[in-house]
């Protein structure tokens, strides 16, 4: 798979998503002013990922419709939120004409993004780059944009979990496929692509990019939270047991 | 320290040393090669030690110490450490025998009675790995070594302890939950194990004032064979996941 072509696939793939899902949901995500991770839904002030953003500059690469990054703008952090599906953006930029949250959007993938080197402290991903970008592009990327010393947080789904899924329908107890030769996945009915490495993969690409390996959080579903009502090929039963989701934190020396 | 698991160690060891470790001793210590793991797998095909002439190495848990003498062989400087005296007596007869001389300490790798920034390279094999308290030995390991020391170690993968029943084969079910992993004794067994899961290895390498190097994921290659005496998986289920792993860490 050529990232040109996963980046126009999933360009559509969101854009149906987005008139399914992320357009009509978005009024609540951006009303929200909690910050947790992932569907597991564990709180930051548990994990401390982030620390105090404010005054910090952050971009996030695959911001879909923004929600995430406009929560961090109201911690008082300068945000630029970066994504490359045009109806994503439209929506963001109607929630910030609704809320007067403010800040810019940059219609770009993860793997080549128009902004200056070293001009952030932040670079975030949550189910963006992170899982539908190639990780041999963003990765460089993620470490170009930023200033030294500053952090790569990113979430997406486990290793553990794609080896778990069957082709069609929710995620199994059995292991599906191979552990080894993880890459990009299209599911069948499915249009987007995924891209997944192992971990000793995604070690060995943040180290050769010249990241140091900071932390990675195996996600526990909390007891409070509940499957997913879009993306619910996960139990939350699963997600108790095992890590759905995964937060690797990275930092540029 | 987990004094009981030192001893339910030394306990299991001392019979699989019976069982298996010295009837196999001379074979493995007259290797020339260096091999990883149950299938066998050359360094030489996955290059994780590198040259180790003229490096002071402590192996954690050595056993029978034939990974310290394939060292040896290649101008390093071991020393061995080990809880078990019947593993060490079956080291110090291989010794004797080959020829190949370097010093053996009685000690759990909780605590090793060596002196602190002593080492390049601290390794364990299937060792202080997996049988030793990862809190104190992770500790014990940044004690001994010198600043831009290594930390190397293989132990079990984390889909070997999901999958694995409770008596038997490793299958591809998952058995038992990820989170809360940590200390286990199986049905049956007298030895107790520690398995952490990736993000815990991180975060306790990480506190221990160790940089991440690299995980190897080790896959058997296509003419690897079934395990012999450690049986605890096929063949065919170490081809398409990690059945063993290996992190490589380097002390700042």
């Amino acid at each position: 798979m050529k990232s040109a072509d996963s980046v126009a696939a999933n360009i559509a793939a969101w854009t149906r998503r987005n008139a399914e899902y992320t357009d009509p949901s978005a009024a609540r995500a951006w009303a929200s002013t909690e910050l947790s991770w992932g569907k597991a839904g564990v709180p930051e002030a548990e994990l401390d990922v982030l620390g105090d953003v404010s005054g910090l500059d952050i971009v996030e690469l695959g911001c879909g419709t923004a929600f995430g990054t406009a929560r961090l703008a109201r911690l008082g952090a300068r945000v630029v939120g970066v994504d490359p599906t045009p109806a994503q953006l439209e929506t963001a930029r109607r929630m910030q004409a609704e809320t007067g949250i403010e800040f810019p959007l940059v219609e770009a993938p993860g793997e080549a993004v128009p902004l200056p080197d070293a001009s952030f402290d932040l670079v975030i991903s949550e189910h963006g780059a992170a899982a539908w970008a190639d990780p041999e592009r963003w990765l460089p990327e993620a470490y170009r944009l930023l200033r030294p010393g500053g952090r790569l947080v990113f979430l997406h789904t486990s290793p553990l979990a794609y080896c778990c899924f069957p082709a069609v329908g929710q995620i199994t107890e059995q292991l599906q496929r191979p552990y080894f030769g993880l890459d990009a996945v299209v599911w069948p009915g499915d249009d987007g692509v995924e891209y997944q490495l192992t971990h000793a993969e995604w070690i060995s690409l943040l180290r050769e990019t010249g990241f140091l390996v900071e932390r990675l959080i195996e996600l526990q579903a909390t007891e409070s939270a509940v499957t997913h009502e879009y993306y619910n090929d996960v139990p939350v039963e699963w997600a108790r047991q095992w890590p759905e989701e995964e937060i690797w934190v990275a930092s540029k020396p | 320290m987990n004094e009981d698991s030192i001893k339910a160690n030394i306990v299991q060891w001392t019979k699989s040393n019976a069982d298996f470790t010295d009837p196999s001793a001379q074979r493995h210590w007259a290797s020339e090669e260096i091999f990883w793991g149950v299938f066998s797998i050359p360094e030489d095909d996955i290059d994780v030690i590198g040259d180790v002439n003229g490096l002071d190495v402590v192996e954690l848990g050595c056993g029978t110490a034939y990974f310290s003498a394939w060292l040896a062989k290649r101008g390093a400087r071991p020393v061995g450490v080990d809880p078990t005296p019947a593993q060490l007596a079956t080291a110090r007869r291989m010794q004797a025998e080959t020829g190949i001389e370097f010093p053996l300490v009685e000690a759990a790798a909780e605590s090793v009675p060596l002196p602190d920034a002593s080492f390049d390279l601290a390794l364990s094999e299937y060792g202080a790995s997996l049988w030793a308290d990862p809190e104190q030995w992770v500790r014990e390991a940044a004690r001994l070594l010198r600043p831009g020391g290594r930390l190397i170690f293989l132990t079990n993968s984390i889909l070997v302890y999901l999958c694995a029943p409770d008596i038997g084969v490793t299958t591809e079910q998952l058995q038992r939950p990820l989170f809360g992993m940590g200390r286990i004794q199986w049905p049956g067994e007298v030895g107790i194990e520690y398995h952490l899961p990736h993000g815990r290895w991180i975060g306790l390498l990480r506190d221990n004032g160790f940089a991440i190097e690299a995980l190897h994921e080790l896959r058997a290659h296509e003419d690897a064979v079934d395990p012999g005496y450690y049986d605890f998986v096929t063949v065919e289920w170490g081809r398409k996941w990690p059945a063993e792993e290996i992190w490589v860490a380097r002390k700042l």
